[in-house]
């Protein structure tokens, strides 16, 4: 029994050591490598140790495209440098290996001295995550057009489980779209918040469109599952009675054009 | 207990919309598993239309089955749940650690070949296939290093395993080869020590040759000696799933179709008569 014990430390130490390498802390792991051929024990330790740096940076890179191009080359490997030190992969999966790289950016100098950093980073997650969000079947304007007339008061509708709504202070979404068409990006700094849609059409392409803040609220409204009498109740500043719910409709047609709503769940 | 499905491919995001419109003479397809522990999208839309057409299975990179760490039965429930949905042939995974307090090192790390990681091994082999309801099948991985620990070569190692658990293995040709250059073996001594019924699978695969040593990169063609070392190993072997990994530098589809036509065509005066059937003993 104390044999097995005894061993299974061993192993146990063997595999923390192969991790303390792999993640440049200090280790003993070459005093268990066997002397083999030409090749030096330290050089068959680099093999490992190289594998993983490059698996993650590429992981980062293929992931933040346009955050990488808004850092250039050098400030990303700075970046990418300190982020594997501080966020070692939690996950058995790498699709969520960058999920902590906002975060990261807006607490870590010299990042965090430009919040648009952070904002395309989290940006970047968002189409990821909606790449991969679940599978819902979308509403139809059958199923609307079939309602009674008493119904739609108390009627919730759905956002499909791909859409993000987020506000920017800074040009993020804009500058990522002017590095992905190969053009110079905006200033950093808007001085007025934008909201943005994100989602994934029904032809599962990932999509997001600048709103503002009428519609804005409404889909908030709708993330919140108010009914539909609470989301014409937020028109009744802006809007003339009369035109509150042609003005709903009418969002609702777009919202159901683009795949955005979906049936009850 | 593992049926021969033909000639098969990893499947990659990149050949999708082909392998639906086009429908290849493929005999299989092969999943990374955690490329589908997601709710939804391409992956699985794409996903649910090339089932229908051929035969899955479910290989794995993160199960960590010689970790000493607790199993994590949180991978063990989506994989669980995966299986249910995808309705696989079988699943594989890796013959290695990746995790080590929970921390990922999103690589197949090699086990030191002592008779106290046998033993753990095959309690862990034991505890996850009851908690999946199913039996797995795991592969041999490259390495490029050997623990001073090690009680036995690789090869026995793998068969002693066969042994006390009756598991079956996934057999990498590729990195029998490139393991035998790292380590100065010969890749038949250790192709024959493992029971030749404990096979239910074959991956070839391409690697990277710095001279010195050879790197596992599965991003380039199969190349001669892999092939060579296949058509030996087929001989004795008998008719096994066989498939083409690719998991890097992916070539159109066209170019994978040619490799699988070249594996067949290496095997075929030994796994199949004149008629083209099964030779049988």
């Amino acid at each position: 029994m104390n044999k097995v014990i005894l061993s299974m430390a061993n192993l146990a130490n063997i595999q923390q050591q192969f991790m303390d390498l792999l993640q440049n802390k200090p280790n003993d792991l070459i005093k268990h490598i066997a002397k083999q051929g030409e090749l030096k024990a330290s050089e068959r330790l680099s093999i490992y140790q190289n594998a993983y740096t490059i698996r993650l940076t590429g992981v980062l890179e293929q992931d933040h495209e346009q955050l990488g191009k808004y850092l250039g080359d050098t400030l990303f490997d700075k970046m990418v440098a300190g982020y594997l030190k501080c966020y070692p992969s939690q996950n058995t999966s790498l699709r969520e290996y960058g999920d902590n790289l906002p975060v990261f950016l807006s607490k870590t100098p010299p990042f965090k001295q430009h919040v648009i950093l952070a904002d395309i980073a989290f940006f970047e997650r968002l189409l990821l995550k909606a790449f991969d969000a679940k599978e819902a079947e979308t509403l139809t304007s059958q199923i609307l057009e079939s309602l009674k007339e008493t119904d739609w008061p108390l009627l919730v509708l759905n956002l499909h489980p791909s859409v993000h709504l987020i506000s920017f202070e800074t040009s993020a979404v804009e500058s990522f779209q002017a590095l992905k068409n190969d053009k110079t990006p905006p200033s950093a700094n808007t001085n007025k918040i934008r909201h943005w849609l994100i989602w994934r059409t029904p032809d599962k392409r990932t999509e997001y469109r600048s709103i503002d803040q009428e519609e804005f609220i409404l889909l908030n409204l709708i993330k919140e599952k108010k009914n539909f009498s609470a989301l014409c109740q937020s028109l009744t500043k802006a809007h003339k009675p009369e035109t509150i719910a042609p003005l709903l409709i009418n969002y609702i047609n777009v919202w159901l054009s683009q795949g955005l709503l979906i049936k009850h769940t | 207990m593992h049926p021969f499905l033909g000639f098969g491919l990893g499947l990659r995001s990149s050949h999708f919309e082909e392998i639906i419109t086009t429908k290849p003479d493929i005999d299989w397809f092969e999943i990374i598993s955690e490329n589908y522990m997601v709710e939804g999208g391409k992956p699985w839309y794409y996903l649910e239309k090339i089932r229908a057409d051929y035969p899955i299975v479910m290989h794995g990179v993160s199960m960590s089955i010689g970790s000493v760490e607790p199993l994590n039965l949180q991978y063990l429930d989506k994989l669980k749940q995966l299986a249910h949905k995808v309705e696989p042939k079988w699943i594989s995974d890796h013959l290695c650690f990746t995790s080590v307090g929970g921390i990922n090192s999103h690589d197949l790390l090699p086990m030191p070949y002592t008779q106290e990681a046998l033993t753990h091994l095959s309690a862990r082999i034991t505890q996850v296939q009851e908690y999946l309801g199913r039996e797995m099948i795991f592969e041999n991985v490259s390495s490029y290093l050997t623990y001073k620990e090690s009680q036995m070569p690789e090869w026995i190692f793998l068969a002693e395993l066969s042994k006390s658990t009756g598991c079956k293995f996934l057999m990498d040709v590729n990195n029998v080869y490139v393991s035998a250059r790292n380590h100065d073996f010969d890749p038949m001594e250790y192709l024959n020590a493992i029971p030749h019924t404990s096979i239910a699978q074959i991956h070839l695969a391409g690697h990277q040759d710095f001279g010195t040593h050879v790197i596992d990169t599965h991003d380039e063609d199969v190349p001669n000696p892999v092939w060579d070392l296949f058509r030996q190993y087929a001989t004795s072997l008998g008719p096994t799933s066989t498939m083409i990994e690719r998991d890097g530098n992916i070539p159109p589809l066209s170019s994978l179709l040619n490799e699988l036509s070249y594996a067949k065509s290496l095997v075929g005066d030994i796994w199949f008569n004149e008629q083209g059937n099964i030779k049988h003993g």
